[in-house]
Formats: structure tokens, C-alpha cells, sequence
């Protein structure tokens, strides 16, 4: 025999010496049963409490900010994330991770302060009080607070504000929010004005004074005051805007000014001299310096954190989440247990019935009870990583938030077959053909096993249709898809049904957000109704109503798993904490701890 | 066999044939000879006979065994997968009722994944193995012995294909074959994933064994036999298939056993990179691509596809290596 031949003959014989010799130790855990007492050190058991959000005074809208439990000021912080900023001008602002960036460099005029952990309320940010409505509730009056500035010491005036408004009408700008401008004009609110570029004002916008501004909608908005907290209503300054370059070079009205900026690599901020936390009642803005690293995966992220060494110690990382497969190792640790944050997300994800091709509810109502919410939990990591809501609307953004189960969900999560099957009995069709349609990512393909699963047991033939990752929201959102049940998701812009329900059900066309092509005219009707109430109490309480009403009268969707996030940050790192309604690590309460 | 090997057991094979008693021996006789007498060699080959075995026999194991690849025991089953989805006992679930343990999560059979994993694997990597060979031996064969303009066109097609980025356009190219050909709302079919796979693993398979044997017989076909052959009148296609081919069924033989396993292993990492098998089909790559991610928490579940795998294609390829030494023994290493 030859050397080569010996030697990997040894590598075989080495290779089933390790197979015998490997020892694994078990996963401790509590039966899957028993989702309650999970694990030996895992997380803690107690159930998740979504925020409670209520409607702040003048009183509440002074500064400072409430500061978080052992703050200290000053010290270089560090966040690390997968994603660089694209958009600096908060007329283009919708995502997330930019609105959290905008904090820190822009204001608004209203915005959510933090009173305690899961207790938050809309405030004036630059005006004295989240806004006064008259005249049932379409005008709105806003007063800017004493001793706001630009980051070159001239003041913050009204006319600002109406500019801000006016160029988010303007045609480059693409991306942000529409409610106010749709409120102002029209819902075609492009066509109805250019834009301040030509010289041209929009009329419904008044500045009486250098301090108050003046909203006129068309019809009555209860909850105008939410949507002015959305990042991209946060202001730009009239005499220097740069139109398109406004967008790489803001002008700060917030706490902290861009010293630098490496494109998808780092950004570094220093304060801003002319911030007056006495007039700000929602940023701490504790540490001195800000430096961001981008390109970072999560999973590198995650054991970074988990290591904590050096300069990782003062880090930490508004989006990224722990990914499911670290999930036992961080939560199974005890000693992160004080740098752990969890958090449900605030988005609402449906699997959509399409009722142009589903058409018996009967069946809508068995799939719902042959759903294998369990099953679909466990393939995507457990109870830790995902949980099970019952309802259309989300908890973390709905104020008034009222749970209910109408499949028996809570009772038999695994799903009901017999219950399915009766109903099927009863239906047109016991032996249904549904063409589930799912997006081609690795994680959706044990779920849509799962699916088929489940429904194959009550009798459902379930065709899984695999789409092209690139398109896949592309062919869901075609009014004439061929698909019966696909997934989509949606998250509410302020904690009201009324950016949510209007929304899913609302107007039907290729590409856009009614997946499940309901359209019913007394649920539109009633959602006029509820949209127009000046009572934004009796607005909440009517829209959660609602959710269970079309569940019940229609069946159309199926509610779907809700992710939960996980994040790690660094020992030194103070007062991170989830903002449970844009689902990331809010920056008004970081600080470094010495 | 009419000899006895007996005859001459401890003798050099190649001093064989010089032996005084020497019985005539067909070339295969000798090869076979040899063959037995490289331990390694058989060694080898009982492991890939076994292997083959398992895959012909694999819906006889599960009957035996009681359990098939496709049932989410995990999910079914309270007990056995703890709240993150990975198996409660030690060692990645491994009991007397799950011999190699549960997969984490949809919590099916390791064992039975396994077993019919090699079925995806092998029938995928033979079938691809036999197409590539026909194809590589008829383009070689043309363009070495046609020559000229022939010889030119089929080289620059073969530089062409041996110089494709083909893992990338295979993973390009099979969402397009699944677009145009599946209906919009029918289920991609498991036959066609698994046609899409052998066509482009044979698309790409096929040209060094051409340049291969176009080599050979460029070295063959001025020879004397050849020459002989084309004096006395002998058609092209004779000359081809009883000149030259006897000549080739060696290299072909060796670089068909060297292929399989190397087209097992590309078909897995073509499962891993997600454009192998569908989820409902048992296949090593995607088991090894979801072991990669739980490997922390669950390093039993990496370690039987790992090994399953690495074990097969060693032995394949020291089969191939025994084959080449068993025809061609003056090739001292």
C-alpha cells in the first residue's frame, strides 16, 4: 500500500473514530408543550407587555427628557449594523433604521416621549404641545417652543415648517410618508401642486406668526398630531435647502451634527452646539461622540456582543437581530441576561386569502382552524423567536389594543383538524385545492413544509408554489394573481388602526396593499366612518371592533406568526431598550457607562 | 473465471504473464487480477457496493426500521425538540427509536434522511455520470479523429465550457428553467428539478473528458493498427468503434469513477446553495446547509451527513484510483 492511500484511509478511520467518539450534551428545555418554562437559564418567563402610548399635555412636551436609572453624560458610543443610512432628508424617510438616525440629527413637532420601560407619550417635540384641533378636528394648530435653533444658531420659525410640508410635494421626493399631503390636497396629491420650487404656497397651510403654523385638511383628522411625529415630517430649513443634495448634506436641528460619513463603511457625529436639551423633552443625546460601523452581518454582530471585548464593550446595534440559530446560545446564557433586549414586532403579517379565487368562507374558516400555528413556531425557532397573535391589528401599535381568538387558537395552537374538517363538510367543496404561494428564501421553506403539511391532514390538497425572492411581492400584489394564500406583511406608521386597516383593505390595484382583494361596502363604509371620528378614543376602540368583525364576517386572512427580536449590547452601554413601535434600539436613552 | 488464482498468489501481477505456465488471459482478466489483490481497492468498492445497496434498498430499510423521511415526528410528538426547535436528548436526539437522531426543528428522522438521501445524491450523480461519459466520448472521439476544421470548432466549444463560472449559472438558470416551464400556479415537480439538475450538471460535465480522450486518439490515429485498418478498406465507423474505442476503455472507465463522486459532491453543494432539491425530497446537501446554521447547538445533526458523505466519496475515489492501477500497473506512485 502507497502513502497516499494509507493516509486517507486514515483520514476515514479518524472520521468514524470522531463519529463514535462525538458526544453532544442534550438541549435542556422544557417539553415543546409546555412553551411557559422554557429551558433551564433561559429567558425570562414573563409574558410580553406591549407599550402602553397616551396623548402627552404642554406640560409633558418641556425638557429635558426623562433621563433612564444611572445615566451618566459624555463618552464615545459605537453602533454597529448591517445597513448604512440611504436617506439624510426626512422628506425622503420611511424605513425604520433611518427614522431612529433622524433622532438624532432632526426634529419634528411632535414626537414619542419615554416616561418609563413600555410607557410612551406623543408630545410637542418643537411646538409646545402635540397640537390643538378645531373645527371637529380639521384644522390644527401647532406653536413652535422658545429657543429652538439650527445647528448655525438662527431659529426654527414657521415658515420652516410650512416649507417642510410644501417640498414634500416637490417631485424628487419619492420616498416618505403621504398622510398630510393626501390630507391637504388629494389623494393624487402630486397633481394638485407642485411643490414651494416654483413659488408657489399651498393656501391650507397658514403662519400667522414666526411661531404658530396652521393645518387645514379636508376632512377631519383625530389623530394629525401621530402623524407629524413620523420622521418624515421632521423639518428643513427654507434658506438652506439644497433640494436633492439636501439628502447627503442635512442642516441638524437635533442634538448631534455629521462630522463624517464613509458611505456603507462609517459615520461619526459631534454635538451640535445649538441644542438645548431644556427645550427637547425626547432625546437625551448622552454620549458626547457617535460612531457607526456598517456592513456587519448579524450573526458576527451577535458573537461580538456575546464576547464583549474591548471596545465592543460601549457598542451596540439598533437593527441587529440575533439570529434564530444563536437564539438557545443567548438566550440559554444567564450572564446576558442585563444585556439582552426582546421585543415582538410591531409589523401585522397576514397570510392573505384571495377572495377573487378562495370565494367559500366556509373554508377560509377551516384553514384558520387547521392552521399549524405551533409547527410553524417550532420550524422558526420556538416560542422565543416567534409569537402567535390572534389578532389583524398588532398589540405594540395599536392604542386600545383588545385581543380575541376566534379559531382556538390560544387553546389548540397545533391546529384543529376535526373542527377543519367539519367545516369542509359543510362547505362547497370537502376536498379544496389551495395554491399556497411563498417567497423562495431559505427559512420559508420548512414553513411552507409545515403548511402542507397540516392542511394535507384535513384534507386540503396544498399546491406550494416557490416565487423567485427578487419578485415575489411583485406577483403577489397583482390583482389577477393565481394564487389562493400568500404571506404579506404591514406595519402601522402611527399606533392606530387608521394606518392599518384602510390599508390592507382599502383601495384594490396591481402592486398595492389589499392582497386579499376584500371589497365590501360596509366595512368600507365603516372604515370612512372611523377615520373621519374626531374622538381618537372612540376612533381606537371602534377599529379594534372592527378587526374582529371582519375576521368574523369575512374571514381573510389567516393572522400569521410575529417574529420577536432579540438584541445583545455591550457591557458599558446604559438605558438601550426597544422602541416596541419601530421594532429597533431607540438612541434618546443611550448612554456610556464609566 | 476458468484460472485459478491460486496458480500464482504470490507472484507480481506483470510477471504473470511471463510466467512458464502461463495460461492466456484476456487484458479484463488481468485487470480483475489484479484488482483483487489491492486491498484497498475491494475495500473500497464494498463500501461503494454498500452504499448502492442502501440506496436500491432504502424503502426495505424504512419498512424494517418503521419509520419514513417525510413525517415531522418532532412536530407530531411533544418530548422530543425542546422550545427552540433542537432535540431534547443527548447527541442530537439519538435513541433506540431514532438511531441517528432527529433533525432540529421539522424534527424528521436523521436516519431515514439519510438513507434516502443517498437515492437523490447517487441517481442524480449516475445519471449525470453515464450522459457525461456518452457525450465526452462521442465529442472526443469526432474531434480527435476527424481533425481539421472539426477539431478546431469542438476544441474552442470545450475551452468554452471548462472556462463557464457553472456553479453560478446554474444557480442563475434553474429559477428561469422553473418560470418557463411550471405553470404559474402549479407546484414546481419534483422529476424536473431533479432533469434541470442532471442536464446542467451534464452541460458542464462533459468536456475535459472530451479533451481527454480527443487526446487519445490524436496520439492513436497514426498508428500502425489505424493505418492498417484504412489500407484494407475499414469504414470510418469501424476503424472508431473496433480501432480506437478498445483503446479508450480505460481512461473512460477511470475518469467515469472519478466523475461520480465529484458530481455527489456538486449536486450537494448545489442543495446547498438552495438550488438543489425541493424541502419534501431528502437531500445531503440541504441537510449539511441547515447543519452549518445549528451546528453550535446541534453538532450531531452536522456530523452524519458529514461523514456519510466524506466516507463515499473517499471511497469512490480510491476505487477509481485501485481501477487505474488495476489496468494500467506500470504507473508506479
Amino acid at each position: 500500500m502507497n502513502h497516499r492511500k494509507r493516509s486517507a484511509l486514515a483520514v476515514v478511520a479518524a472520521a468514524s473514530l470522531a463519529l463514535v467518539g462525538a458526544c453532544a450534551p442534550g438541549n435542556a428545555g422544557a417539553p415543546s408543550s409546555a412553551p411557559a418554562s422554557a429551558g433551564a437559564s433561559s429567558a425570562p418567563a414573563a409574558a410580553y407587555k406591549p407599550p402602553t402610548i397616551t396623548l402627552g399635555t404642554a406640560a409633558d412636551s418641556k425638557g429635558p427628557a426623562i433621563p433612564p436609572e444611572g445615566v451618566v453624560k459624555g463618552g464615545t458610543v459605537t453602533m454597529i449594523d448591517r445597513d448604512d443610512f440611504s436617506h439624510f432628508d426626512p422628506a425622503q424617510i420611511y424605513v425604520n433604521t433611518e427614522a431612529n438616525f433622524a433622532l438624532l440629527i432632526s426634529r419634528g413637532l411632535t414626537g414619542y416621549k419615554r416616561i418609563a420601560k413600555g410607557d410612551y407619550k406623543l408630545v410637542g417635540d418643537l411646538a409646545t404641545d402635540a397640537g390643538t384641533p378645531s373645527d371637529g378636528g380639521k384644522t390644527w394648530t401647532f406653536t413652535l417652543k422658545d429657543g429652538v435653533k439650527w445647528q448655525d444658531g438662527s431659529p426654527i420659525t414657521s415658515g420652516d415648517v410650512k416649507w417642510s410640508v410644501e417640498r414634500m410635494f416637490a417631485p424628487f421626493i419619492t420616498f416618505g410618508p403621504q398622510y398630510v399631503q393626501q390630507w391637504l390636497t388629494d389623494t393624487d396629491y402630486k397633481k394638485a401642486y407642485p411643490g414651494p420650487y416654483g413659488g408657489k404656497e399651498l393656501d391650507n397651510i397658514e403662519t400667522p406668526d414666526d411661531k404658530t403654523i396652521v393645518f387645514k385638511f379636508k376632512a377631519p383628522h383625530a389623530d394629525a398630531g401621530y402623524a407629524f411625529a413620523m420622521a418624515g415630517y421632521n423639518i428643513v430649513p427654507k434658506a438652506k435647502d439644497t433640494k436633492e443634495k439636501y439628502d447627503k448634506e442635512p442642516v441638524s436641528s437635533g442634538p448631534y451634527i455629521i462630522k463624517s460619513h464613509v458611505v456603507d463603511k462609517s459615520l461619526e457625529l459631534a454635538r451640535n452646539p445649538n441644542w438645548d436639551a431644556n427645550t427637547d423633552p425626547i432625546r437625551g443625546a448622552y454620549p458626547d461622540v457617535w460612531k457607526m460601523e456598517f456592513g456587519q452581518e448579524a450573526t458576527q454582530i451577535t458573537d461580538r456582543f456575546v464576547a464583549d471585548a474591548g471596545p465592543d464593550q460601549t457598542a451596540f446595534t439598533f437593527y441587529a437581530n440575533t439570529p434564530a440559530e444563536r437564539l438557545q446560545q443567548v438566550l440559554g446564557d444567564a450572564s446576558l441576561a442585563d444585556r439582552r433586549l426582546i421585543s415582538p414586532s410591531p409589523y401585522g403579517n397576514y397570510y392573505y386569502f384571495n377572495l377573487d379565487r378562495v370565494k367559500d368562507q366556509k373554508i377560509r374558516q377551516a384553514i384558520n382552524y387547521a392552521w399549524p400555528a405551533k409547527q410553524i413556531q417550532q420550524a422558526l425557532g420556538g416560542p422565543q423567536a416567534v409569537a402567535l397573535p390572534t389578532t389583524i391589528l398588532n398589540e405594540n401599535t395599536t392604542v386600545g389594543y383588545k385581543p380575541y381568538d376566534l379559531f382556538g387558537k390560544t387553546a389548540k395552537p397545533e391546529g384543529d383538524i376535526e373542527k377543519a374538517k367539519q367545516l369542509l363538510a359543510e362547505s362547497s367543496n370537502p376536498h379544496p385545492t389551495i395554491v399556497y404561494a411563498y417567497n423562495n428564501l431559505p427559512t420559508q421553506e420548512p414553513v411552507t413544509l409545515v403548511i402542507k403539511n397540516a392542511l394535507e391532514k384535513a384534507g386540503i390538497k396544498v399546491v406550494a408554489k416557490s416565487l423567485d425572492r427578487k419578485t415575489y411581492y411583485d406577483s403577489i400584489s397583482q390583482t389577477k394573481n393565481e394564487f389562493d394564500l400568500y404571506w404579506g406583511g404591514w406595519g402601522a406608521d402611527w399606533p392606530s388602526g387608521s394606518t392599518v386597516m384602510p390599508v390592507i383593505f382599502g383601495p384594490i390595484s396591481d402592486g398595492g396593499q389589499n392582497m386579499s382583494h376584500l371589497n365590501d361596502p360596509t366595512i368600507t363604509a365603516e372604515m370612512k366612518k372611523i377615520s373621519e371620528n374626531p374622538d381618537i378614543n372612540a376612533a381606537n376602540e371602534a377599529w379594534m371592533n372592527l378587526d374582529k368583525q371582519i375576521q368574523e364576517t369575512i374571514t381573510p386572512v389567516v393572522v400569521a406568526e410575529n417574529r420577536i427580536a432579540t438584541m445583545l449590547h455591550g457591557s458599558k452601554v446604559g438605558g438601550a431598550e426597544i422602541d416596541p413601535q419601530q421594532w429597533i434600539v431607540s438612541p434618546n436613552t443611550i448612554f456610556v457607562k464609566q | 473465471m476458468t484460472t485459478p488464482t491460486s496458480t500464482a498468489p504470490e507472484i507480481d501481477a506483470t510477471s504473470v504473464t511471463e510466467a512458464p505456465e502461463a495460461v492466456g488471459r484476456s487484458p479484463g482478466q488481468l485487470m480483475w487480477l489484479r484488482f483483487r489483490r489491492d486491498r484497498t481497492g475491494v475495500i473500497s468498492a464494498a463500501i461503494v457496493i454498500f452504499f448502492f445497496l442502501v440506496a436500491i434498498l432504502a424503502p426495505v430499510i424504512s419498512m424494517v426500521y418503521g419509520k419514513d423521511p417525510y413525517t415531522l415526528y418532532g412536530q407530531d410528538r411533544p418530548g422530543l425538540l425542546n422550545d427552540f426547535g433542537y432535540a431534547m436528548a443527548p447527541n442530537g436526539g439519538i435513541s433506540s427509536e431514532f438511531w441517528f437522531g432527529i433533525e432540529p426543528n421539522l424534527g424528521r428522522d436523521v436516519f431515514m434522511q439519510l438513507v434516502y438521501g443517498i437515492r437523490t445524491s447517487l441517481l442524480i450523480a449516475v445519471v449525470a455520470t453515464i450522459l457525461t461519459t456518452l457525450i465526452g466520448i462521442v465529442v472526443g472521439i469526432i474531434a480527435g479523429y476527424a481533425g481539421g476544421k472539426t477539431d478546431f470548432f469542438i476544441g474552442r466549444i470545450i475551452d468554452l465550457m471548462l472556462s463557464f463560472p457553472q456553479v453560478l449559472f446554474i444557480i442563475a438558470f434553474t429559477p428561469v428553467v422553473d418560470q418557463l416551464l411550471v405553470p404559474s400556479n402549479e407546484e414546481t415537480p419534483v422529476w424536473l428539478r431533479a432533469v434541470t439538475l442532471t442536464i446542467l450538471l451534464t452541460v458542464f460535465g462533459w468536456a475535459g473528458l472530451a479533451r481527454l480522450l480527443r487526446g487519445q486518439v490524436l496520439s492513436m490515429r497514426e498508428r500502425e493498427f489505424v493505418e492498417a485498418a484504412k489500407v484494407t478498406g475499414a469504414s470510418p465507423a469501424r476503424i472508431v468503434f473496433k480501432e480506437l474505442l478498445p483503446n479508450l476503455w480505460t481512461p473512460i472507465l477511470i475518469q467515469s469513477t472519478l466523475l461520480l463522486p465529484a458530481l455527489v459532491t456538486a449536486e450537494a453543494a448545489l442543495s446547498f446553495l438552495g438550488v438543489g432539491m425541493g424541502e419534501q425530497v431528502p437531500d445531503w446537501g440541504r441537510m449539511f446547509l441547515r447543519a452549518t446554521q445549528v451546528y453550535q447547538n446541534d453538532i450531531t445533526y452536522l456530523i452524519f451527513p458529514g461523514v456519510a458523505l466524506l466516507i463515499f466519496v473517499i471511497a469512490f475515489n480510491l476505487l477509481g484510483d485501485s481501477v487505474r492501477d488495476a489496468f494500467d500497473p506500470k504507473i508506479k506512485r
